[in-house]
């Protein structure tokens, strides 16, 4: 193998977290403690020395990157504070903004003078098509949500479903598509990376049954958190955190479901759910969880960082922020529309919206985008070890 | 002296319970003649104080019987103008029986030790030291590099005149060439800039230091304190050059004229120089050079443009800007062998840090990468090579560099077995080989000496050609007393290494000096104030002593007689051990001393149980190993009589002779391990002493004897669990061969 290290990369991981990979020593201490770390496969003492040489190639393509979910055993136990588990978390960084398309947008995430930019781009787009829905009064009335972007008596298709379609589905669009083209990408070169014949592929429907699913699954059970030692109360914040997204999802998609389609014909479901419909119960506990969630992750970082003495990185906090503002603005806006404060539900739910479209649109690039790149590395680990790779590489 | 002898029996410490003390004292005021006496505790005040009564009456020469000689040495200390000898009736009596010990055994051991100590009493005299008429005290400094220097510097300091030659035009050595030096002081992570000009001008200007630059030493004869030494202009050849060792073969075919004559030209070696200067020790600094790497062709060094040592970039570095893109190869040996460079130590680790960091000053964007197998940063340096691993284009790999190449991009370096988890390869503008640092003395004498024994030091084939006789015990010490090294011809050492060495070197000069002042010896015995005295009369000139002495004390005349040099000589008594005529020894240690003792051993020559078994144990290791098993209660046959002796290298075999005709059974000679791992504090002796008992053995069967009835085992200090085993189951193989046949006659 050719080698040609890449400096500006070991500056861009030192930047983003990384800042003590020079200190590794390859003393192995790390793979020892790892629960992920196999026989043939030092984890991460190999990926600390890629970093340090620099070798992006190798790393963006390396699963078990991926597959750490910096539980911060490595970290507690080196004893040059090197701290591998920030370098992966920035490795991890670097690889989203790599695997990102567009990548000008991918690049924008990834600092916190582009703030202005990364907020103003999703409040522009919300606000001047709220201006031209003519939806921008307060409401006479009962607060309804439903007539935000306004109303209109064309009875198939809400006005401000129609905007709320308008604005989200090229959003939602964008980031599976980014997402999809970012995977595929890390696919191959895992595949590359793993002597993968391509000729030998299994079926989709085998693919989601034997690789994907149970990646799935395994990810709900929390099962690696509990494994480890140093960070078990990460596991304490991410799991209500994820059940509420998935309980959230549940509910978004019911009521896409319910407003796009079924209203078409049924249009007395425009409107509000009933504080006492089972979705929304569990949209209602769902939001408690996240915000729940949230603020253990929340603390959880601001002790590490005071403890360690270490300032967070835009990476790790900017998607604390977006959670805990999609959190907090989505309960504070049904709170004041049920207080019967307009112009605050109306300037909450604004915010509201923005911060759904900001978590949407930015998800491939930030550090959301472990949602998708882990699960895949889960289940390209799954195959992996599979007798797709593994059998052929013994012969 | 005129002896008036007084002999003391302690009974604390468990003796008076181990021993009838009433029946010892009686035995050795009646068979001894000399009166002996009890106390409850010898070594305290008032113990002390009722042996200082006697001394009032006018008691010169003590014995006492208690503790090891070991201890207590204080409390037993009457002045310079008594005697004592000591008989061990508690570590080696009292401590290492078991309960169950038969009492009249006990009884019969101690009383032994106190027969063997009254003796030893009886056959010594009070030791006058070895006084030169006339002695320099000036010191010699070999080599003005920064061990030169230091050396000179330290030893000017403490107050002595010094004289620095230097081979070159400049003082300064090889750190005249350096553009950085390692850090030297908190936070020891950045390169500092070269001190040498300081150093050298400290020198200079020092009032006490006379430099002679492009001037060697042809020969240095005589010895510490009486040093006569030639200088030369360097690089000239001299008569006064220090001959080498002919052995009588060679002479033979020197004479015959088939071989060249090493010496043709050259003043004989105990030929006086009236121009030498005197000089009272000698600090050998003369350093190291760079190895030559050409040997290893797979990394094309001589072959390949941009291919060069380590020593070869540090011109570069001091002269300019070095490439932006340099692979750093600190081991030679391709896949299968993970040594480094030979003479590299840790130095070179660090030098390929400090260079790394050269290419990282001159380039922006430069590259340097470190491909070892060993990184070695001892101490403060840990800090460095965190401080240098921190940089981002400082690149560092474990790696088996299988070959150097040329290619379109310059080289090509291609290795195995790396961290990185693959076999790599990657394209530099320059490969840098760490080269070793060879030590002058390695194909040199260096030292030149006019000697007997040679102008080098003996080389023992262990110390890969570094100057040195003990590492770790007696460090800076050589096998020639009175000169000391420091240094690269000592081991590779970087800066502050070296420093520590030179002043230690140079302190070890002075010790020497001052000494030899006082007439005692330096080390190991320091302050040993016996030396070894000749009776020339009966010296048949067999030159056994002046071959085996392992320190070359010993000159010779055109008649072998031996010509001794008090000054060199360590005490270790090898030479009182290799002589036929037994006509060497010293005044409290000579053959009649020992042998005296030996026959003072009662041998029972009608009881086939009572066995005697003679041990002539080395008092450096193998005795304290035999104390510390008695403080321990470890059981130790009590058939077995101990005597100590200075170094097994001292043992006579009439000794051996001396204990098997008076009856007793079997001898054990217990000394230090000798071989690639020698513990022997006189280098030599026990590996001698276990020559010499391979012959007795010979001669023993021609006796009728068995040989196996005497043995030789090595024995390290920490064997204290070991020694009991060792000497029962030679007390064991004596009781199966049976009583001696001749007891009796």
């Amino acid at each position: 193998m050719q080698i040609n290290p890449d400096l500006n990369f070991i500056k861009y991981l030192k930047g983003a977290g990384g800042d003590t990979l020079k200190k590794c020593y390859q003393c192995a201490t790390c793979s020892v403690v790892c629960p992920l770390s196999g026989d043939n496969k030092p984890f991460p003492r190999k990926e600390m020395i890629w970093a340090q040489w620099g070798l992006k190639d190798k790393l963006v393509a390396d699963p078990d990157v991926f597959l750490c979910h910096q539980c911060g055993d490595c970290t507690a136990y080196c004893p040059r504070g090197a701290k591998p588990a920030d370098v992966l978390g920035a490795i991890r960084a670097y690889a989203y903004t790599h695997y990102g398309f567009p990548s000008g947008l991918a690049k924008l995430t990834t600092s916190a003078k582009n703030l202005p930019l990364l907020i103003g781009i999703p409040a522009a787009i919300i606000l001047i098509l709220w201006y031209i829905s003519g939806g921008m009064h307060l409401p006479a009335g009962e607060i309804d949500f439903g007539h935000f972007f306004g109303h209109w008596d064309f009875k198939y298709l809400a006005k401000t479903t129609m905007f709320i379609d308008i604005i989200m589905l090229p959003t939602v669009g964008l980031a599976l598509f980014s997402a999809y083209k970012g995977v595929s990408t890390m696919w191959g070169k895992m595949c590359e990376g793993a002597n993968a014949d391509p000729v030998w592929r299994p079926s989709c429907g085998k693919f989601m049954r034997d690789f994907l699913w149970p990646s799935v699954k395994e990810i709900i059970s929390h099962d690696r958190f509990n494994e480890c030692g140093a960070n078990k109360d990460r596991a304490r914040g991410h799991k209500p955190l994820m059940l509420a997204f998935i309980g959230l999802l549940i509910v978004t998609t019911y009521s896409f479901i319910l407003k796009d389609f079924i209203g078409i014909v049924v249009p007395s479901l425009h409107g509000p759910l009933s504080l006492w419909d089972p979705f929304k119960i569990l949209a209602n506990v769902s939001a408690i969880a996240l915000i729940y969630g949230i603020y253990i992750l929340w603390t959880n970082r601001s002790n590490e960082e005071s403890e360690s003495g270490k300032k967070g990185t835009f990476y790790d906090w900017f998607l604390i922020y977006e959670i805990a503002v999609v959190g907090i603005t989505g309960i504070l806006s049904e709170l004041t529309r049920l207080a019967g404060l307009p112009v605050l539900a109306y300037f909450f739910y604004f915010c509201h919206l923005v911060s759904i479209m900001m978590l949407f649109l930015y998800m491939p690039y930030s550090k959301f985008a472990h949602l998708v790149y882990r699960t895949f590395a889960m289940a390209f680990e799954r195959y992996r070890d599979s007798g797709f790779i593994a059998g052929k590489s013994e012969a | 002296m005129d002896k008036k002898k007084q002999a003391y029996v302690c009974t604390g410490c468990g003796i008076g319970d181990a021993l009838d003390i009433e029946a010892l004292t009686g035995m050795i005021s009646s068979e001894m003649s000399v009166d002996c006496k009890s106390h409850a505790a010898l070594c305290s005040k008032d113990g002390r104080a009722f042996i200082e009564a006697d001394i009032k009456d006018g008691v010169n020469t003590i014995t006492i019987g208690a503790c090891s000689l070991r201890v207590m040495q204080d409390e037993f200390d009457f002045g310079e103008d008594k005697i004592v000898t000591r008989a061990n009736l508690r570590e080696q009596c009292a401590w290492c029986q078991g309960e169950d010990a038969d009492a009249e055994y006990v009884q019969e051991l101690g009383s032994d030790n106190m027969r063997m100590a009254v003796v030893k009493a009886d056959k010594q005299d009070l030791p006058e030291p070895y006084q030169l008429e006339k002695i320099t005290k000036d010191i010699l400094v070999m080599g003005g590099g920064i061990a030169g220097l230091t050396a000179a510097k330290e030893a000017a300091k403490a107050g002595y005149a010094v004289t620095l030659v230097e081979k070159a035009a400049a003082l300064g050595g090889k750190a005249l060439g350096w553009r950085k030096q390692f850090p030297t002081k908190a936070p020891w992570t950045d390169l500092q800039e070269p001190t040498i000009a300081d150093m050298v001008h400290s020198v200079e200007s020092d009032a006490n230091i006379t430099v002679k630059t492009e001037t060697e030493v042809a020969r240095i004869a005589g010895a510490p304190g009486v040093y006569k030494v030639t200088f030369k202009a360097a690089g000239t050849a001299s008569e006064w050059d220090a001959p080498a060792k002919v052995a009588v073969d060679e002479q033979d075919a020197i004479d015959k004229g088939d071989v060249e004559d090493p010496n043709a030209g050259k003043n004989p070696y105990m030929q006086e120089n009236p121009e030498a200067v005197d000089f009272g020790g000698v600090v050998l600094a003369t350093g190291w050079k760079p190895a030559d790497v050409s040997e290893y062709e797979h990394l094309g060094y001589g072959t390949l443009k941009n291919v060069v040592t380590n020593a070869e970039f540090e011109k570069l570095a001091k002269a300019g800007k070095v490439p932006a893109k340099v692979a750093f190869v600190q081991s030679p040996g391709g896949k299968d062998d993970d040594k480094d460079f030979p003479y590299c130590n840790s130095v070179t680790s660090m030098v390929a840090l400090k260079q790394a960091k050269y290419v990282r000053e001159d380039n922006p964007d430069g590259q340097a990468f470190i491909l070892y197998q060993h990184m070695r940063t001892p101490g403060h340096m840990e800090m460095f090579y965190k401080g240098i691993q921190d940089d981002d284009g400082i690149f560092l790999t474990k790696a088996a560099v299988t070959k150097v190449e040329e290619s379109d991009a310059g080289l090509t370096v291609s290795m195995q077995d790396t961290l990185l988890n693959d076999d790599v390869s990657l394209d530099v503008d320059m490969v840098v080989l760490a080269a070793g640092m060879i030590p002058t003395t390695k194909d040199e004498a260096t030292i030149n000496l006019a000697y007997r024994q040679g102008p080098a030091f003996l080389d023992l084939d262990l110390f890969e050609g570094y100057a040195d006789s003990h590492f770790i015990c007696f460090p800076y010490e050589t096998r020639r007393t009175g000169v000391y090294a420091c240094g690269g011809v000592r081991k590779a050492a970087n800066m502050e290494e070296t420093i520590d060495d030179a002043t230690g070197a140079a302190l070890k000069a002075i010790q020497c000096i001052e000494s030899v002042d006082h007439g005692v010896a330096v080390h190991p015995r320091s302050g040993d104030k016996t030396f070894p005295e000749f009776f020339f009369q009966r010296c048949t000139q067999c030159k056994r002593c002046t071959e085996e002495c392992p320190f070359g004390a010993l000159d010779d005349d055109e008649k072998g007689t031996p010509l001794p040099n008090p000054t060199r000589c360590r005490r270790c008594g090898t030479c009182m051990g290799a002589c036929p005529e037994r006509i060497i020894g010293f005044k409290d240690y000579n053959i009649d001393m020992i042998g005296s003792m030996i026959k003072a051993i009662e041998v029972p020559d009608d009881d086939e149980d009572k066995l005697r078994i003679l041990a002539l144990v080395c008092e450096n290791d193998a005795y304290p190993a035999l104390d510390m098993a008695g403080m321990r209660r470890n059981k130790i046959n009590n058939l077995v009589r101990v005597i100590p002796v200075r170094c097994l290298g001292s043992v006579n075999m009439v000794w051996i002779k001396d204990a098997m005709s008076s009856g007793m059974d079997g001898v054990i000679l217990l000394g230090c391990k000798y071989g690639d791992d020698y513990q022997c504090h006189f280098v030599k002796g026990s590996e001698i002493a276990s020559k010499r008992m391979e012959n007795i053995g010979e001669t023993l069967g021609t006796l009728g004897l068995e040989p196996e009835r005497c043995a030789t085992r090595q024995v390290a200090i920490t064997d204290y669990d070991k020694i009991p085993d060792i000497i029962n189951e030679f007390v064991e193989e004596i009781i199966e061969l049976g009583p001696n046949p001749f007891k009796g006659f």
